[in-house]
Order: structure tokens, then sequence, then C-alpha cells
């Protein structure tokens, strides 16, 4: 038992450093999105969007997504809270609005935008502006 | 065979049938739930993180509660419930705590006794209840740390359909909590059911869960 507490110990620490590692990777790719949005960059915006996402908004608006991105409207602001759960990850923003990623093969990439909660936040999923 | 090896064969048999089945359980639920992912178009996971995961951790801990319940309420049940004609009842006349004599404990405590049995105080009193407090313990523990993964692997799927995360308390109230838990109740529940009710009737030559074949069906608490 002496010797198996300080493993356990190491264990938790290891996991509690990869969900750390991933809400950083996860704030910073929301970061990278909203920068490139604001400054009209649509190819690096759409570099951080999940393949399903980009599909979604090019069939929805008929052109390329580095061009359509910019007519969803997403008001921004500052990260209120990251929450990674395992492969999925829900990010809050100061004014209420949310976006979710998930971990996909080059990495964290989002996959709906411009969520908000509707009547019954958590039974029923959120209304986003744009989702797979 | 060394000697010590079948003394304790029972014990290093389940012991190296949990390692092996739990070694097979890591590698299907990481190939399980990296099919999901690919379903999904997400990112698959090592087998290192799968085994960290919440995921693994749930599936677990789950049936660990579950087990550890079952052998707690079967150790307490049986100090007063009994069956007719069942190995796994005491005799019908002796239901309860028992005597300090038949308990062989204070000054009834014989020589190779161990030492809390002997000293007749608080120690005992723990000694004696210490099969049931250790067994409680792990269900309770295990039945804890279920609801801490369960959490996780919950709010992953709340996010997955856009949907926010519920608090650990939230999710203790969720129809989800509540199907991993009881689906496996309910299966530990039968299994002890029926073996006490089997027993009556069925026998197993040279088991000690069984009675001896030709004993009568209403022999109660003889074991073969």
């Amino acid at each position: 038992m002496r010797r198996a507490t300080p493993a356990l110990l190491l264990v938790l620490a290891l996991a509690g450093c990869g969900q750390s590692d991933d809400r950083a990777t996860v704030r910073a790719v929301t970061e990278r999105f909203f920068n490139a949005y604001e400054a009209n960059q649509g190819a690096v915006a759409c570099a951080t969007m999940a393949t399903e996402t980009r599909k979604q908004l090019e069939s929805e608006e008929s052109r390329p997504c580095p061009e359509a991105i910019g007519s969803i409207e997403l008001s921004g602001g500052a990260i209120s809270h990251v929450s990674v759960q395992l492969t999925s990850a829900k990010v809050d923003l100061a004014d209420g609005e949310s976006l979710f990623l998930s971990q996909e093969q080059p990495g964290w990439r989002i996959t709906a935008l411009g969520c908000r909660p509707t009547e019954s936040p958590t039974d029923t999923p959120l209304d986003c502006e744009l989702e797979a | 065979m060394p000697r010590w090896i079948r003394d304790n064969s029972l014990g290093l048999c389940f012991g190296l049938l949990f390692l092996g089945t739990l070694v097979g359980q890591a590698l299907v639920g990481h190939a399980d739930f990296n099919h999901s992912q690919m379903q999904h178009h997400d990112d698959p996971i090592s087998l290192g993180r799968y085994i960290f995961s919440s995921d693994f951790g749930s599936d677990v801990m789950e049936n660990w509660q579950s087990e550890y319940l079952q052998f707690t309420l079967f150790i307490l049940a049986t100090v007063w419930l009994l069956q007719r004609g069942s190995p796994e009842s005491k005799q019908l006349d002796n239901p309860g705590r028992e005597s300090d004599k038949e308990q062989k404990v204070g000054e009834h405590a014989g020589a190779r006794s161990p030492k809390w049995a002997r000293v007749n105080d608080w120690r005992t009193r723990v000694y004696e209840n210490s099969l049931l407090i250790v067994m409680a313990s792990i269900w309770l523990a295990s039945w804890g740390v279920q609801s801490v993964t369960g959490h996780v692997a919950y709010n992953a799927e709340q996010f997955d359909h856009q949907q926010a995360a519920v608090s650990w308390v939230g999710y203790l109230g969720t129809a989800d909590f509540w199907n991993r838990t009881l689906q496996n109740w309910q299966s530990e529940f039968l299994a002890v059911g029926s073996m006490a009710v089997l027993s009556i009737y069925l026998r197993q030559r040279g088991s000690p869960e069984s009675k001896p074949v030709g004993s009568a069906h209403d022999a109660t608490g003889v074991e073969g």
C-alpha cells in the first residue's frame, strides 16, 4: 500500500497535467479562431474548424469556407470558462455564447459556433449559429 | 506443483482470471471506443489514454461496486435471514449474531484465535465486523468513483450533442447514473438469490458451495 500510494498520486498528477494541456490547447484554438474571424482571415479561421462543420457551412452558404465564415454572426468576447471532457470540450464566452470542440486527427477543432442556451439548457441542445 | 500454490490455488486462480479479463476489457473497450470516435470523425486515442479515461473507469467501477454490494448484503443478510434447505443459510434455530462462546470471542477465544478476537474491547467489536466493514467500504468507494468517472463520460456525450454540462450532484439524479447502477445490481441479486434457492435441490459433488450429494433437500446450513 505504501508503494501503491505514490504511484496512484503520480497517475492522478499525470491525468491532471493531460487535462490542463488540453484546456490550454482548446483555449488557444478558440482564440486563434476569433482573432482570424475579427481580422477577416477566413482561411485561418476555417483551419480551426472541424471538417464536417466546414462542409456544413459551405453547404449552407454555397461558397468556400474562407469566404462564407464572415456571414456567420458571432459576438466573440473574452473566454470565461473552458471545460474539457475526454475528447470533447465546451468554451463559454463572457457574453453567454458558447463553442464546442472535438479532438480530431490534426488536434482540437471547433464543431459548433455561436451556441446559446434554449429554455431548458440541460436537456436540450444549445441553439447554434453553425453546427455539423 | 509447489505446496503453496496448491494451498492458495483458489485465490491465485481468480486473481489471474481477474487480471486477464481486465486486460481483455481494456483492449476491446479501447477498440470499441475508437470505433465510435471514427464514426463521429473524431481522433482515435491511445490505449494508455483510454485506460486512464473516464470511459474505461466508469465501465470498470460500475461492475466493481455491484459485486462488492452483493457480498456486503449477503454477509449482512445471512446473519439474520434463513433459507430452509440451503447450504448458504445458517441452521434454522440459530439466526442472529450468536453467543461469544459460539463465536470464540474474549474468554472463549482459543490459543490460536486472532489477538483482536481475544482482547474483548473496542478492537474485538471492530474485528468481529471487519469483513462487512471492508466490503462495504470498497463498495461505497467504487460506487463513488463510478459517479465521478460516469459524470465525465456523461458530459463528454453532452458536449458531442451541443448540450450543457451537468454538475456532479446533477449527474447523480440522471437516468444514466441509475441505469448503469441498477442494471448491475439486479443481476447480482438474481445470482445470489438463485444460488441460495437452487442449492436446496441441486448438488455439485466436492464443492463446499453445495451440500453433500446425498443430503436431504431440507438439510439446512450443511456444506459439502
